[in-house]
């Protein structure tokens, strides 16, 4: 609500622009937030995953259940289930209405992503190391894992040779994510192929090879009609998700914007959307800088600098321009937003920001003397408007449910490891 | 000296009103005779707790130092700010009504709210009552350094929390009602659980002076508190941890509240100014001031979130729209000019109101709309310090005044909160509204401030009282 005060100029601002504070707790390797965009799950290289709250930049819940380092971390859709895995091949549920496990699934070898289904936080979504990728649904505590494919699918005129078989069984997912329906399963292969899974078949519905490399990394925008593919051949590429609902056969992808660096050939380590879809950005390789580029035009439009450190995750807020992203060294998290300038005018009501000199013009009964009561008696007259102090209006964009879940705040948490466990270093 | 000093130290005048007190709720410790009187344990025992013997500053009585002689620079900038008010001393407004609702022009909003339970045990002036945000208890703190919280269904006594070394001048419930925030006169802001009624370990301490007001956030991550020392700071209480210092004001700051967002604090201070900030990062985004610049004392941002409500020294209750900086609305017809009183809104049937205590003693309510002055109650004997609306059944409201009793008032006219009241009581408010009308309660009051004989006819079972007072004090909830 306090957007009726705010600069309108702050708000047109669409993505950060300076570095403005960093968390820390542990080492920090994976980092998202939640929905809503009040938390940041940050899993660490011990295997402890930190909860920061965004609001306070403070510890709100450590979930401690992996022996090794955090490999990627899923919010369910009310914020109230994270899924995490991790190096130790496992994959935790833990219910953060206590900060309980759910659900811990192991598997044959070390998870590379594992992602939660949009709308059923009982079923996810794993990509394994040189394993097929597994949809499990864990509604019940025996967790039923199922195969699905990494291969193509070959259309009907293309022979399947001895040639094509030998080379799809070499194919290994490396990550897949699910669709905003939760009807399709979007996967990436180390030979660059684009699979699209039906998940009541789990059946390969469309294939396209989108890139000469691996495919690193997908994600999706909140609205999962654009997705953005970081590959090893150095191109980000993005693409609009095509109706997958109607006929498998007209389904067509084709690469909107391609985001590369030229000049230097940089690789890029992660990639993210920003709230709405328009930028997306990226950590780079080998370099401590952060890449922004819009959508409409495919250009970059910001090259954020910050700490003298290489960044592994970055990470947009979901409503905000504000950029998180982990060191590579240090662990820590930093954050790049955008702080308004205090307008003095706020603090002195009598006063207005002019951009040049204003003729004043006196009133013509500005310094006539009236006395104080019939002053006041104007005044409290003029007081006739109608109030309503009690409807709420609804927020646009943001739905507010009252049945929402939220995290409870623990006041108790008061382990600390020794270590320095989080400094927040933002402006007071 | 102040009138407070005769309620300070016997918060009741002296009569022989022990056989009829036995039924009240008295909620000395578990160790006092149950039937003895708390006017003997206010007048004649020394407090209990030594730390309250040495100390006798106190939250509630500072508001009364105006008029102490041995006036402290906080005096000063009490009487400085008041000076430059200019403001005449704002008679009782033309529209005021007395006793029976006035005839509505264009609303029927009528509230007939009576006087049900009288709890005692404070022994001295209470400062703040709340009411926590499920509905289910009431807490109160008091300059004797105590919180006390009471169900607030049936007025029993179910905590006594103590620890703090001086008065306590503002309490503040957690959204969930399990976490109570309380702020003293001995600087540190501390946090009690509900239902152990024992404190967190370390208290948030920081502020330099007293610690007068206090906000949580509605998430409950975070506390907005306001102190003599002229600052707001926001914690993160989960690390117990200052979080941001506002310069917020140049004089103490009265009061502090938080948008139902969440995105903002508005603060006011005895400067005269209501500043609006934005949680995020702390700036000032608006600021409120009034022509006659008369001391802010209480803010309170309306349910909905859209308008200011600030209780000022010059007997007035402005309703702010902060987004466009004008005043309102202007409430008048109740005492106000030296202590801080607070009050809040309220539903009655559809339309809101607002209700605050007065220096006077009495409990008025007004129609948002049309400013008049709906209903207008007495029973405390002396200053009301301050008035909360049940959040979670409206027809609710609690008082606690210089006194060192906390009332709790139920509208009989609007079926609503009635209804909502558990089935006994709700036969008991029939049973009550049909022997003895509101004038005849008041009548009573007024010769007897204590009488609590149509209390006890009201109260919710004789025998099941009796029973629930021998229980001992540390009864465990839930």
């Amino acid at each position: 609500m306090n957007l009726s005060l705010t600069d309108p100029f702050t708000l047109a601002q669409d993505y950060p622009e300076s570095t403005t504070g960093s968390l820390r707790s542990g080492h920090a390797c994976a980092l998202r937030f939640n929905r809503k965009g009040d938390f940041l799950a940050a899993g660490r290289a011990d295997g402890i995953v930190v909860i920061f709250d965004v609001e306070t930049q403070g510890v709100a819940r450590k979930l401690k259940g992996h022996t090794r380092q955090i490999q990627s971390l899923s919010w369910s859709r009310d914020g109230r289930y994270l899924l995490t895995s991790s190096q130790d091949w496992k994959c935790n549920l833990w219910d953060l209405q206590d900060g309980s496990i759910v659900r811990s699934v192991r598997f044959e070898a070390a998870v590379y992503i594992a992602e939660l289904h949009p709308w059923n936080h009982f079923m996810f979504v794993v990509s394994l190391f040189e394993e097929q990728p597994l949809l499990v649904d864990a509604s019940e505590p025996q967790c039923v894992k199922l195969n699905l494919p990494s291969a193509p699918k070959r259309g009907l005129d293309e022979k399947v040779n001895e040639k094509t078989a030998a080379q799809d069984a070499k194919q290994a997912t490396t990550v897949s994510v699910f669709t905003a329906s939760g009807k399709h399963i979007v996967a990436g292969t180390n030979k660059g192929w684009l699979n699209i899974i039906e998940v009541e078949t789990r059946t390969t519905i469309y294939s396209t090879k989108i890139c000469q490399g691996v495919v690193i990394f997908l994600r999706l925008t909140s609205s999962g009609r654009d997705i953005v593919i970081n590959s090893s051949d150095r191109i980000i590429r993005t693409i609009q998700m095509p109706n997958l609902s109607g006929d498998p056969d007209t389904i067509d992808i084709e690469v909107e914007h391609k985001f590369q660096d030229v000049v230097n050939r940089l690789s890029w380590n992660h990639v993210a959307f920003s709230s709405t879809g328009e930028y997306v950005t990226a950590s780079t390789y080998n370099n401590h800088d952060i890449y922004i580029w819009e959508r409409n035009h495919g250009s970059l439009v910001k090259i954020l600098e910050g700490p003298k450190e290489e960044h592994g995750v970055v990470e947009w807020h979901p409503h905000r321009p504000l950029i998180a992203a982990c060191g590579l060294e240090s662990g820590r998290i930093h954050i790049w937003s955008n702080i308004p300038q205090q307008r003095w005018s706020a603090l002195a009501p009598d006063f207005v920001e002019v951009e040049e000199n204003v003729e004043y013009i006196e009133h013509e009964d500005e310094f006539d003397i009236h006395p104080q009561e019939e002053i006041h008696k104007r005044r409290l007259d003029l007081e006739d408007e109608d109030i309503d102090v009690l409807t709420i209006e609804p927020v646009k964009g943001l739905e507010e449910d009252d049945n929402a879940f939220r995290m409870p705040v623990q006041l108790d948490l008061q382990d600390s490891e020794g270590e320095e466990e989080f400094v927040a270093v933002g402006r007071g | 000296m102040s009138d407070f000093d005769s309620a300070d130290g016997a918060p009741a005048p002296k009569g022989h009103r022990t056989q009829k007190r036995q039924r009240v709720y008295d909620d000395s410790e578990a160790s006092t005779p149950r039937d003895s009187s708390p006017d003997e344990l206010a007048e004649d025992r020394p407090y209990r707790s030594s730390k309250l013997n040495t100390r006798q500053d106190s939250g509630v009585r500072r508001r009364s130092r105006t008029s102490d002689a041995s006036a402290d620079e906080l005096d000063h900038t009490y009487n400085r700010s008041r000076s430059r008010s200019t403001s005449p001393g704002t008679p009782r407004s033309p529209h005021f009504a007395t006793d029976a609702p006035s005839p509505p022009t264009y609303k029927p909003l009528r509230l007939n709210y009576k006087q049900k339970y009288i709890l005692r045990g404070h022994r001295k002036g209470v400062a703040q009552v709340r009411f926590s945000p499920d509905g289910r208890w009431l807490a109160s703190c008091s300059a004797d350094g105590t919180i006390k919280i009471w169900d607030a269904s049936n007025g029993k006594h179910m905590r006594t929390l103590e620890g703090h070394l001086a008065g306590v001048s503002t309490i503040a419930w957690s959204p969930d009602s399990n976490t109570i925030a309380s702020g003293s006169d001995d600087k540190a802001i501390r946090l009690w659980h509900r239902a152990t009624g024992k404190p967190y370990p370390a208290p948030l301490l920081g502020h330099h002076n007293y610690v007068y007001s206090l906000g949580f956030s509605p998430k409950g991550n975070m506390l907005a508190s306001g102190s003599y020392d002229e600052a707001v700071f926001l914690w993160d209480l989960r690390a117990r941890r200052q979080m941001r210092s506002l310069p917020a004001h140049s004089d103490p700051v009265g009061g502090v509240d938080f948008i139902r967002d969440g995105t903002l604090v508005c603060s006011c201070s005895t400067d005269g100014l209501i500043r609006v900030w934005d949680t995020a990062t702390g700036q000032c985004l608006r600021t409120l001031v009034h022509e006659d610049n008369p001391p802010v004392t209480t803010v309170r941002f309306s349910p909905n979130g859209r308008y200011i409500l600030a209780f000022t020294l010059d007997s007035c209750i402005r309703l702010w729209d902060y987004v466009s900086g004008h005043c309102k609305k202007t409430y008048q017809g109740h005492v106000n000019t030296k202590y801080s009183l607070g009050g809040a809104f309220g539903v009655g049937g559809t339309d809101g109101f607002i209700v605050s205590g007065s220096e006077d003693g009495d409990i008025l309510f007004w129609d948002v709309q049309n400013k008049k002055v709906v209903q207008r109650v007495s029973g405390h004997e002396g200053v009301v310090c301050w008035v909360d609306t049940c959040p979670g059944r409206s027809g609710t409201i609690a008082s606690g005044g210089l006194d060192g009793t906390v009332r709790i008032w139920v509208d009989v006219e609007n079926d609503l909160g009635v209804d909502n009241l558990n089935l006994d009581d709700g036969a008991d408010y029939a049973r009550r509204d049909s022997t003895d009308g509101m004038a005849e309660v008041k009548v009573e009051n007024r010769e007897d401030g204590y009488n609590d004989t149509p209390r006890d006819d009201i109260s919710v079972d004789g025998g099941e009282q009796r029973t629930e007072q021998t229980l001992p004090d540390e009864m465990e909830e839930d």
